[in-house]
């Protein structure tokens, strides 16, 4: 039944791309007659279509692998993951901890300030535990720190100092002049100074030097001695060496630990950077290294629709359980699934605010006093509690009500009214969190919650505690625009900009008809005649995150450290995580075409083929050896090599000849030919490859 | 009366000042832009990203309601900057306070989009696209703006920098048919950096590009180079900041100080646009301290710095601000606001007949409240950019520029003199 239709398929596509007169485009690297060509899709094309589409791009070998095992059936073991075997990504996310954490125990070996604060107002005990206890040390020490410098600002009535700015003001004399008057990296709050920023420079400077000193004595001992040492030192001179080792010295002096001292070493100086950090680098690693591409691909997808900012408040020790346990186990299954596990998932809670929402008439509303017996349930969220100087919550917040239908859901065009907006956001009263500062999960408070039936989209809602909220997810999960909208951002993802209205509607009523299920969505667009048409080949252009990690997979980088990379990201406005707005980022050319991010791409395609990504490694001359064991010496063979590998040869005549030209400058090319036996500089070729307007698009 | 900046120019009077050399502008009018007899006149948008709250920007501290509507997050009488009796500035903006005095700031209240969209994302395309209620519309304002004027006495010519966004990406306000660049850090502006050995690699690739069938790619490739090859002969790293000009550190400060290097540099840049995010304050959004007072600080010292910087050629800068919608005129729950419906827009130049709050007030009082709720509009954010637009770039094409809007040069707000 399938070959006609695809005869038919084919000859129209030829038709197409013959008056078109696209055939002149590819013209090299191809043994195949034009006209086979022309046709697109033949099953090499479609092995590297579907690549480009299902995955974040092909790495070398891998159009290979999918052609032989035949593309229907790559595309269906894409859509079951689980069948595929991601032991080697297991092994790179080893040493990330956090990852395996829930996030009451991140919080706990990561401990936030206000965990910190806690103790040091003598509300909680310090761990007992050596390692934890030296982190949470270190933290008290810098809290007290800023305590103090807080303290002094206030003393002299100096306008409000900001200590960034005073630490980044000059360290260019470190003078020996004052020196001695501190000991141990302290110095005394001394009487006759005058300016707290001049001795807060000071202490530093000196704090600076002593480290210095002791970092250096550290350097000399075996890994496992540097550890002890620094467990043994004072907890001043800890967090005095976490602070003032940055690059390439906290590199060594890091170097040979096992992952949770390196882990550690880094929580020493900043625990919550180490679960950001690993967070970011992990969705790199995940992105590079999976071999659950679709999976991957979904993942991202399905964060970005769902998008939560790490940078607000709590939400940096929530996002590593929201991506795990709330989007993963889904990002294939049900969309009701989907929805109900973000609907209560506390990142989602803490960033759209629901978690404040107060039913105006619910009982905390109003100001009833609770029963006493109720009394330890509900005292434990620090906005219920009632409190002299606080007024008391007592509003609902529509924040949540209104992004769940406009962006998770219905759409903007979805047909829902202010009304709308108001009665979601009372059905959601008091689904709320314990303490989300300190990890806590979700529950349902009675008590915030907004009394009465309500009406949404023309349903009545019978009055029903927090089985309301599950009503509402449940009715806007099977809203026929919810379908619509979730279809067309998928195809907007793996088709086009613009998606053909019919596909869209088949994969609407996909999702009507099978309850949902993302995977039968998918499949109804792989198996689309608009997938697979000619126009749609290499027609999206890359977001940043789908260039640099395309790039790394092309060049089969080997990534130590994805920290540079997260880096690249945010210099191209993609930081990982790092959309504020809950839209999430665009999937569409025009965001991301324009003069910045292009010479950022170059900038980076260059970098990467060097070496000069800090933790990344590039093997530009075994890439241009293709399967020849040794690097070609012929430039042109190593570029026909690279353009096969990086491009599956889908390389313009136009940018062929002008990187050709390139190696043939006998300005550029001097060195060769004084010594014709000196190797291509492939490191350039392969950046000019990865940095082409062909790689821009999949 | 003191002397302004203004009267200076306005005079012509060289000798007024005579203490230092030429003046910069002058200086620059006699190697560039006096070719063809017309100084640049510049206009800079600045988006407050995520509804900033009006009524804390510029509290009208003389309506009544105002305190009872917000019990924790209202500024008191006696910290408002006071303006004129009835207004107010945020006392964390207090660098606007001489900006206002010397009548180069005016501001605009109860400003906004007539359409009644209470979406982020909806309301921001309709601000930068100019069409309220239109989602088809596919290009932006500020580039149709441009239209006009590249036909006629444009004095920039074909400067790659004629129209410039600051940021990793170019927002929709500035996408359309005239060439425009987005610009996130200027030291970065170039491949391979500074290093010598790169430039073959740069040629290659701008070869590349220019050769290339991508359409899409091919004309930002172009762009992209034309500007590169303009940035470094201007060396804009030269232009430090004026010694008063104290940019506060973030990158909104950052985006100002580069744009205010790039008019310095006379590269030609004739409409400009920077954001700062930050304003959605559904939680704990404070009073006079506080999440909302440190985003004003931010964002007033930022231009205030960037004002001070451009000296004497903010005579020929407009510089506006606009924020999708305003916030409920009631405190929520949480001690801070959800989305509302009017706003305030600042407007700050050389031309500006300042120390006015101009628009009409449409009081706070449950009758005079939008749905109930909000602000109302009382002056529609196009009228303001019309008069921006056409009076002072210079196109009069105003059908063009905000399609659909009927407003007419004779309802004009009249803040420009």
């Amino acid at each position: 039944m399938e070959m006609p239709l695809r005869k038919r398929r084919l000859l129209l596509a030829a038709a197409l791309l013959v008056t078109a007169g696209l055939t002149t485009q590819f013209a090299l690297g191809r043994k195949k007659d034009k006209l086979a060509e022309a046709m697109g899709m033949d099953e090499q094309k479609r092995a590297v279509h579907a690549l480009n589409r299902l995955t974040f791009g092909p790495r070398p070998g891998d159009v290979e692998r999918v052609t032989r095992m035949g593309v229907d059936k790559w595309i269906e073991l894409e859509l079951h993951p689980d069948k595929i075997d991601n032991s080697a990504l297991d092994a790179r996310l080893g040493p990330f901890r956090t990852l395996r954490m829930g996030t009451k125990e991140i919080v706990e070996n990561f401990p936030p300030n206000p965990l910190i604060k806690q103790i040091a107002d003598g509300k909680a005990p310090l761990p007992t535990e050596p390692t934890k206890r030296a982190v949470y040390e270190a933290q008290l020490q810098r809290y007290e720190d800023k305590r103090e410098r807080k303290e002094d600002a206030a003393k002299s009535g100096a306008a409000a100092g900001d200590p960034q700015n005073a630490s980044g003001a000059g360290n260019t004399s470190s003078g020996n002049d004052g020196a001695s008057v501190c000991r141990d990296g302290a110095c005394p709050v001394s009487g006759d100074s005058t300016n707290p920023a001049d001795l807060d420079q000071m202490r530093r400077r000196e704090q600076r030097r002593l480290a210095n000193l002791k970092t250096q004595k550290l350097l000399d001992l075996p890994a496992d001695e540097r550890m002890k040492e620094i467990l043994k030192m004072s907890p001043e001179d800890r967090q005095a060496i976490a602070t003032t080792t940055k690059g390439a010295k906290a590199d060594a002096l890091m170097e040979g630990m096992s992952p949770q001292q390196k882990e550690t070493m880094m929580a020493l100086n900043n625990p919550e950077h180490v679960v950001v950090n690993e967070l970011m680098q992990s969705k790199m690693l995940h992105a590079i290294y999976s071999e659950r591409q679709l999976d991957e691909v979904m993942t991202d997808f399905w964060f970005n629709h769902f998008n939560v900012f790490i940078n607000k408040g709590a939400d940096r020790y929530l996002l590593t359980s929201y991506e795990r346990d709330a989007i993963r186990p889904h990002v294939l299954g049900k969309f009701a699934d989907l929805l109900v596990a973000t609907a209560k998932s506390p990142a989602i809670l803490f960033y759209l605010d629901n978690w404040l929402s107060v039913g105006p008439d619910s009982e905390i509303g109003l100001g009833i006093a609770p029963h006493r017996r109720n009394r330890r349930g509900y005292g434990r969220n620090p906005n219920n509690r009632p409190s002299g100087k606080r007024r008391q919550a007592s509003g609902l917040n529509e924040n949540y009500g209104r992004e769940l239908m406009e962006l998770h859901t219905l759409s903007v065009n979805g047909g829902y009214s202010q009304k709308d907006v108001t009665e979601v956001a009372k059905v959601f009263t008091g689904w709320t969190l314990d303490q989300p500062k300190k990890g806590g999960a979700f529950r349902f408070e009675p008590r915030m919650h907004e009394p009465g039936d309500k009406i949404v989209l023309g349903h009545r809602i019978k009055q029903n505690g927090g089985k309301e909220g599950l009503e509402v997810l449940r009715l806007l999960a099977r809203n026929p625009k919810t379908a619509h909208f979730i279809s067309q951002k998928l195809a907007m993802r793996f088709v086009s900009d613009d998606p053909p209205a019919t596909l869209v509607d088949r994969m609407a009523q996909t999702f009507l008809k099978k309850d949902g299920d993302i995977r039968e969505v998918l499949r109804t667009m792989f198996k689309s005649p608009e997938f697979w048409s000619p126009e749609t080949y290499r027609a999206k252009v890359k977001t940043p995150l789908e260039f640099v990690v395309s790039a790394a997979r092309a060049s089969r980088a080997e990534v130590e450290d994805a920290r540079a990379l997260v880096g690249t990201l945010n210099n191209m406005g993609m930081m990982p995580y790092g959309m504020m707005p809950p839209t999430g980022y665009s999937m569409k050319a025009d965001v991301w075409v324009n003069s910045s991010a292009l010479l950022g791409r170059m900038n980076f395609a260059l970098g990467l083929a060097a070496g000069k990504i800090r933790g990344v490694k590039v093997d530009s001359a075994s890439l241009a050896a293709g399967t020849a064991a040794e690097g070609p010496t012929d430039p042109q063979q190593a570029l026909a090599n690279l353009e096969k590998l990086l491009l599956s040869g889908d390389i313009s005549k136009q940018t062929h000849d002008t990187i050709s030209k390139q190696l043939e400058d006998p300005k550029i090319n001097q060195r060769r030919l004084d010594d014709p036996k000196r190797p291509p500089n492939v490191a350039a070729i392969t950046g000019l490859i990865l940095g082409s307007p062909e790689f821009q698009r999949r | 009366m003191s002397i302004t900046r203004r009267i200076f120019l306005r005079n012509g009077a060289l000798a007024v000042v005579g203490t230092t050399a030429l003046p910069s502008f002058l200086a620059r009018a006699a190697f560039g832009a006096a070719d063809q007899g017309v100084r640049t006149r510049r206009l800079v948008v600045i988006f407050q990203r995520g509804a900033a709250d009006g009524l804390n920007i510029v509290v009208p501290h003389g309506e009544p309601g105002y305190y009872a509507m917000r019990p924790t997050i209202n500024i008191p009488k006696k910290s408002v900057l006071d303006l004129d009796g009835f207004f107010g500035l945020h006392p964390a903006m207090a660098s606007f306070q001489p900006l206002w005095k010397q009548k180069h700031l005016a501001i605009v209240h109860a400003a906004g989009s007539p359409d009644p969209t209470r979406s982020h994302f909806d309301a921001q395309d309709f601000m930068e696209s100019g069409t309220p209620g239109v989602k088809v519309t596919d290009d932006g304002w500020l580039n149709r703006a441009l239209h006009e004027l590249s036909a006629g006495q444009s004095a920039p010519g074909k400067s790659a920098f004629r129209a410039i966004a600051l940021g990793p990406s170019l927002p929709r306000i500035l996408s359309g048919k005239e060439p425009a660049i987005a610009i996130n850090n200027l030291n970065d502006f170039s491949v391979g950096g500074k290093n010598p050995k790169a430039a073959p690699i740069a040629n290659t690739f701008e070869a590349m590009y220019e050769n290339s069938v991508d359409t899409v790619l091919h004309g930002t490739g172009q762009e992209t180079f034309d500007a590169v090859k303009t940035l470094k002969a201007a060396d804009p790293a030269h232009y430090t900041p004026a010694t008063n000009a104290n940019y506060p550190r973030g990158r909104f400060g950052d985006s100002l100080k580069q744009l205010a290097q790039l008019i310095k540099a006379n590269l030609g840049v004739q409409v400009a646009f920077a954001d700062i995010g930050g304003w959605d304050h559904h939680v704990n959004e404070g009073g006079t301290q506080g999440q909302i007072a440190n985003v004003l600080g931010d964002f007033s010292q930022s231009i205030a710095a960037f004002w001070t910087d451009l000296g004497d050629l903010g005579e020929d800068t407009v510089v506006v601000t606009m924020s999708e919608f305003g916030r409920t005129a009631r405190e929520n729950g949480n001690r801070g606001t959800d989305h509302g419906h009017a706003n305030v827009m600042f407007v700050l130049g050389g031309p500006v007949k300042g120390g006015k709050v101009y628009g009409r007030w449409p009081g706070l009082s449950e009758g005079q409240l939008y749905e109930g709720r909000d602000l109302a509009v009382t002056t529609d954010f196009r009228l303001v950019l019309s008069e921006v637009v056409s009076r002072y770039l210079g196109n009069k094409d105003l059908k063009t520029v905000f399609p659909g809007f009927d407003g007419e040069s004779g309802q004009f707000v009249n803040f420009l003199g």
